[in-house]
């Protein structure tokens, strides 16, 4: 997937759209992994329970837990991206690409906000959480309170991805629709 | 404010940006926004904390380990040996496919606590088989993800979890009031497809012999196994719900990888991303909708709720009644899992009030709730079988509407007879009922 209106500089765009797609392609992974590694502490908790194999350790639940958190931020993450965030359609689709374009624009722009509101308000959830420490690991708390700011930050560049596709449409290139509609290689 | 004014807001911001195609997640928490804005004693930070609360549950845990138990079951082909069984239970019924179709939604309910992994699991396999035996699109549609709706009533079941973690119900005593009201929705099914097979002369297989009946249950053995381990584990106490939502994963990695031989590394890989990503949508839901329906209760709407209930001097039906009608309603707007955040807790303050029992009150939200995965605009079943068949929703809404007729009189005797649907619970279970 391409963004950008070509004629700006072939470095600017292009550069960001890398980084970006490798960016999302990080998160992928790490998502599938963390689902698979979340299988481990639970299954270790019934083992220990009813065999006497391996002791009884404290951790699992909070392991189990804090692989959950940032399953769903991941996911919801790679969601923007996706366009896979549950929408409803009520309104009818707009027939013409500059339609679609201003109503895409204005659904992105809401989306920035409460983006902004996880970078703002995650920054200062997160320092709090900085200061505090889980009593059954001594895990730092940052490491879960720091989900939402990252999540903000990654939205926000996302966000700012479609939002220059939709402005791209609104000026006359049309071939930046499909970037707008969402990533094509995802089944909906 | 008072609050009839926050309500109003609320509801009023999230009904506008909806429409706007704003995703239901982020509408929900843009929602809350002005009402931080308005009142000093509140910051936004609350939204992240009441999200983070709402994400710290171990029980919760347990839906992407359903999910994923069922998208192995079906990458590991278990559809194809479910729709040998069935052929040989109901194929010689006329619009025998139908039956089928069914038959096996019943039956990987029983598997998976997912209709969606049903819709699209199944979906993907019997809508091109029926379309081969000439079944109008429309019909074949309907059924489909009519059908697999029985996947979140018959246990396990991802709403069921929810609810339970939510509202602090037993999740096993759920399941075992499940099973009453999904065969009740299973048979009412069959009926319409009989109808529609006499009427449209829908084709029929022979019979099947019991040699041939021997030989698919063996094949399908091990598949139908799996709720015994996790409901049995769930019912009996030997497990958590959630511990037996990885029970059922890893059984099902067993069956797919060891015994049916059809799973590799890279189809494990593919649907532990799958998995991960579909559940991370209706999961990140939930801690925007627990933000929201916090901010409700903050300013102590459900109060006023039951306030104006008890002036229609409300009993057990009437708000059984009601509570279906807003559940269907909601439905047809958004996911079943932010709804069951934000009007559960409003709806069961008035059901207590008039002594309804908290799981019937369960079972009726959850079932009419199943429901709404059908119905337009937001029918999740009906969108994904839409998809696979090629057709758009607006072809399958009259076949659908039909086929919910049966359905809706079925929810109707769960709503009338409380203790039919408790019976198996208060059976197998009775120190929770």
């Amino acid at each position: 997937m391409t963004i950008g209106s070509p004629g700006r500089g072939a470095r600017g765009p292009g550069f960001f759209a890398t980084v970006l797609r490798g960016y999302f392609r990080l998160l992928q992974i790490l998502v599938a992994a963390l689902m698979g590694l979340m299988i481990v502490p639970v299954t270790l908790q019934i083992i220990s329970r009813y065999t006497g194999l391996i002791p009884r350790y404290i951790w699992t639940e909070e392991a189990a837990r804090f692989c959950f958190i940032w399953i769903i931020m991941l996911g919801a993450m790679i969601a923007v991206r996706e366009g896979t965030h549950f929408e409803v359609d009520v309104l009818p689709t707009p027939r013409t690409a500059r339609g679609e374009a201003i109503l895409r624009l204005t659904v992105y722009l809401f989306m920035l906000v409460f983006a902004l509101v996880f970078v703002r308000y995650g920054w200062q959830y997160a320092r709090f959480g900085y200061t505090q420490t889980s009593e059954l690991t001594g895990m730092n708390l940052l490491f879960i309170h720091g989900a939402y700011l990252l999540a903000g930050l990654t939205w926000v560049a996302f966000l700012g991805e479609r939002i220059v596709a939709a402005v791209a449409v609104l000026r006359g290139d049309e071939s930046a629709l499909a970037a707008l509609r969402g990533d094509p290689d995802v089944a909906r | 404010m008072s609050p009839g004014e926050v309500g109003g807001i609320m509801f009023g911001i999230f009904g506008a940006l909806i429409v706007l195609r704003v995703p239901v997640a982020f509408a929900l928490g843009l929602a809350c926004l002005p009402i931080f804005a308005l009142d000093d004693r509140l910051t936004p930070v609350l939204i992240l904390g009441e999200m983070t609360k709402a994400y710290n549950s171990f029980i919760l845990l347990a839906v992407p380990f359903f999910l994923l138990a069922a998208n192995l079951m079906n990458a590991a082909g278990i559809t194809e040996r479910l729709i040998d069984l069935t052929k040989c239970m109901v194929g010689q019924f006329r619009g025998g496919l139908a039956q089928i179709n069914v038959v096996v939604s019943m039956i990987f309910a029983g598997i998976s606590g997912s209709s969606t992994a049903d819709a699209a699991g199944e979906g993907s396999i019997i809508i091109p088989a029926m379309r081969r035996q000439g079944y109008d699109a429309s019909f074949t549609v309907a059924i489909t993800a009519c059908s697999s709706v029985i996947g979140v009533i018959i246990p396990p079941s991802i709403l069921m979890v929810v609810w339970g973690g939510v509202m602090n119900v037993s999740i096993g005593a759920l399941f075992l009031a499940g099973f009453i009201p999904g065969i009740l929705v299973g048979l009412s099914q069959m009926a319409a497809v009989w109808i529609y097979a006499k009427v449209r002369g829908y084709p029929v297989y022979a019979r099947a012999t019991v040699g041939e009946f021997f030989v698919a249950l063996g094949r399908s053995f091990f598949a139908i196994l799996s709720p015994v381990i996790v409901i049995g584990g769930v019912v009996g106490g030997f497990v958590t719900p959630t511990e037996a939502s990885v029970l059922a994963v890893l059984y099902s990695l067993a069956i797919g990888a060891f015994m049916y031989r059809s799973l590799g590394v890279g189809e494990i890989g593919q649907v532990l991303y799958q998995t991960a990503r579909l559940a991370s949508i209706s999961l990140f839901c939930i801690g925007t909708a627990s933000a929201f329906g916090w901010l409700l209760a903050y300013y102590q709407i459900p109060r006023t709720i039951i306030g104006v209930l008890a002036r229609y001097g409300a009993g057990v039906t009437s708000v059984g009644l009601i509570e279906a009608a807003v559940f269907l309603f909601i439905g047809c707007f958004i996911d079943a899992v932010p709804a069951i955040i934000i009007i559960g807790p409003l709806l069961a303050p008035a059901a207590q009030t008039v002594g309804m029992h908290p799981i019937h009150f369960a079972i009726i939200g959850v079932v009419s709730l199943a429901f709404g995965l059908v119905t337009p605009p937001y029918g999740l079943c009906l969108l994904i079988d839409c998809h696979i068949a090629g057709i758009r929703v607006s072809d399958a809404i009259k076949d659908v509407l039909i086929i919910l007729m049966p359905m809706l009189l079925a929810l109707l005797l769960v709503i009338l007879f409380p203790d039919f649907i408790l019976f198996v619970p208060r059976l197998l279970m009775p120190k929770f009922v």
